[in-house]
């Protein structure tokens, strides 16, 4: 039944697995799902999102920028008392060593690199060239977080 | 070469450590640099001495023409013999406090008259480009330093100098983009980017600004790692700007050429704002699966205990054709990310399966409570951006 090739156990995928299946059953385990108003299960799903990025920034670890602002979001955001805005861009802005640049680098991408930059966390602070960098790698982690939970969905319907 | 040889004989005479090789040598050169060579360990390194040795490789090939500036050499062999009570450590530091007029200036106390143009010809130019001479050489000994590939930078002068030929400014253009050439053996090993802008401005003067870059890649000196040394290309802007601008470009298309492997079908996209556009437009859909999942998750009946987790989270790891064919999915199917957007909408919201060979797939239940859930969850939610129709929208396009 299983396959003949074993998985690098330290590969993104099984660090992400693992952690978000124990947030899962953490979750799961709070409340039984009796009640299945929407908001319970809307609760639910919030608290389910959160822990998938947070089991994949967690997968990463600081490596990457990104990571790195999106644990820095859900920090604060599950403290809730300093202002977000501010240290978020100081904390982001300390940790990459490249200068922020709001405009077009002479190659004309302004429009479309503000958008990417509103999509990948922590990309206001970055140039187009980090940035790039940094959605390929988030794009990668985001088809894993897919996969697995795509998996883990599936075995749960059936 | 008579008087050469009694200026060397100045010069090796106030060199008292290198009396280890001859002065009588024929070649003004072997006679100059042997001392070198030998007392390379003490320098620290090898490096040394092969820069010297490339630079007398360069002047073996281009010939006489250029020994009027090796005038100079001797006092930097005279200037280097009295560092040499150093630790041996980084030539740069050796070399940084003295400045190449000054190099001149020893040359010119020394040098008997009738070479006297030569050197003052040496000397302005010597002078203006003393800095860039200093960088590079600078750039070069730290290019070098731990490293042994000799023969690689001997190789790379001959390659390298009959293009150099061609450029109309002094003779002191070839030595010093020698130089910077030295460092292109070893290219992989240096490090810093602000030499790049150096090394540009240096080499920038050698070529002739003509028009824009329009060929990239073709041009017979194209630079094979263009990250540490820039050098312009034939009939490019040469200006240090324009040299940075055109790395960071490359960059950037480096770049996005891999994203557009990651991101599919987007093979036969040329244009980075199509491309980039495709870039959002896929993460876009990414999150929105994400966000679909967890929905899913979370309505999800938990029948299953703890144990079957540990079973899940291995089946999940090891197996990937195993769910393709629980869910009913042929091998030949389409790519997986052409499968996952579809079964979403395709039940969801109510799309027209575009693709009919998917088959249904046994979650109907599931899918018509997430439905139910969307449509209650719409009037009153918080749900930033889940609208259906952006997942129309953005599923769509992806539907193969």
């Amino acid at each position: 039944m299983n396959n003949p090739h074993h998985m690098n156990p330290r590969s993104l995928k099984s660090r992400f697995t693992t952690r978000f299946l124990r947030a899962l059953t953490k979750i799961r385990a709070q409340k039984p799902i009796s009640s299945s108003s929407p908001t319970e299960i809307f609760r639910r799903y919030r608290k389910i999102k959160v822990a998938a990025d947070k089991s994949m920034a967690y997968s990463v670890r600081s490596r990457k920028t990104w990571s790195r602002a999106m644990l820095w979001k859900l920090r604060s955001r599950s403290h809730r008392r300093r202002p977000v805005k501010t240290k978020f861009r100081q904390s982001v802005m300390k940790n990459t060593k490249t200068t922020t640049t709001t405009g077009e680098d002479g190659v004309g991408f302004g429009v479309e690199a503000s958008e990417l930059r509103e999509l990948v966390p922590g990309g206001e602070a970055m140039d187009l060239c980090n940035l790039l960098d940094e959605t390929a790698h988030y794009i990668k982690c985001l088809t894993t977080q897919v996969q697995v939970m795509k998996k883990i969905a599936d075995f749960y319907s059936l | 070469m008579t008087s050469e040889n009694d200026d060397m004989g100045l010069a090796m005479s106030s060199i008292s450590m290198f009396n280890k090789s001859s002065n009588t040598s024929d070649s003004f050169f072997s006679s100059c640099w042997d001392p070198i060579v030998s007392q390379s360990g003490s320098l620290g390194g090898s490096s040394m001495a092969s820069h010297y040795h490339l630079v007398m490789e360069n002047q073996g090939i281009s010939g006489t023409s250029h020994v009027s500036h090796y005038q100079s050499d001797p006092s930097f062999v005279e200037l280097v013999s009295k560092l040499t009570g150093f630790d041996g450590g980084n030539l740069s530091q050796m070399v940084g406090p003295f400045s190449l007029p000054q190099c001149n200036q020893v040359a010119n106390r020394r040098c008997p008259p009738n070479f006297t143009l030569n050197t003052e010809g040496g000397n302005e130019r010597g002078s203006t480009n003393s800095l860039r001479f200093l960088d590079e050489h600078r750039i070069s000994k730290e290019a070098l330093v731990g490293t042994s590939p000799n023969g690689k930078i001997r190789k790379c002068a001959p390659e390298s100098g009959s293009p150099l030929r061609s450029c109309k400014n002094g003779d002191e253009e070839p030595v010093m983009d020698l130089s910077s050439e030295g460092c292109d053996g070893p290219r992989e090993q240096a490090r810093k980017k602000p030499e790049t802008e150096q090394n540009t401005g240096a080499n920038s003067r050698g070529k002739q600004a003509v028009k824009q870059d329009k060929d990239s890649s073709q041009s017979e000196e194209a630079p094979k790692e263009n990250y540490i040394h820039v050098r312009a290309r034939r009939g490019q802007a040469t200006n240090s700007h324009s040299l940075a601008e055109r790395v960071r470009r490359e960059k950037i298309s480096e770049r996005m050429r891999l994203l557009q492997e990651l991101v599919p079908g987007c093979n036969k996209i040329t244009g980075k704002a199509v491309m980039l556009d495709e870039i959002i437009n896929y993460v876009q859909s990414l999150q929105q699966q994400v966000e679909f999942l967890s929905m899913k998750l979370a309505t999800v009946n938990p029948e299953i205990n703890l144990d079957l987790d540990r079973i899940l989270s291995k089946d999940i790891l090891h197996q990937r054709s195993g769910s393709a064919a629980v869910l009913g999915l042929g091998p030949g199917s389409n790519s997986p990310y052409g499968f996952s957007p579809s079964t979403f909408p395709g039940t969801i919201s109510g799309i027209p399966n575009k693709n009919p060979q998917f088959p249904p797939l046994p979650q109907t239940v599931l899918e018509n409570e997430l439905l139910n859930l969307f449509q209650m969850g719409f009037s009153g939610s918080t749900m930033d951006g889940f609208g259906l129709n952006g997942i129309h929208r953005s599923k769509q396009s992806y539907i193969f």
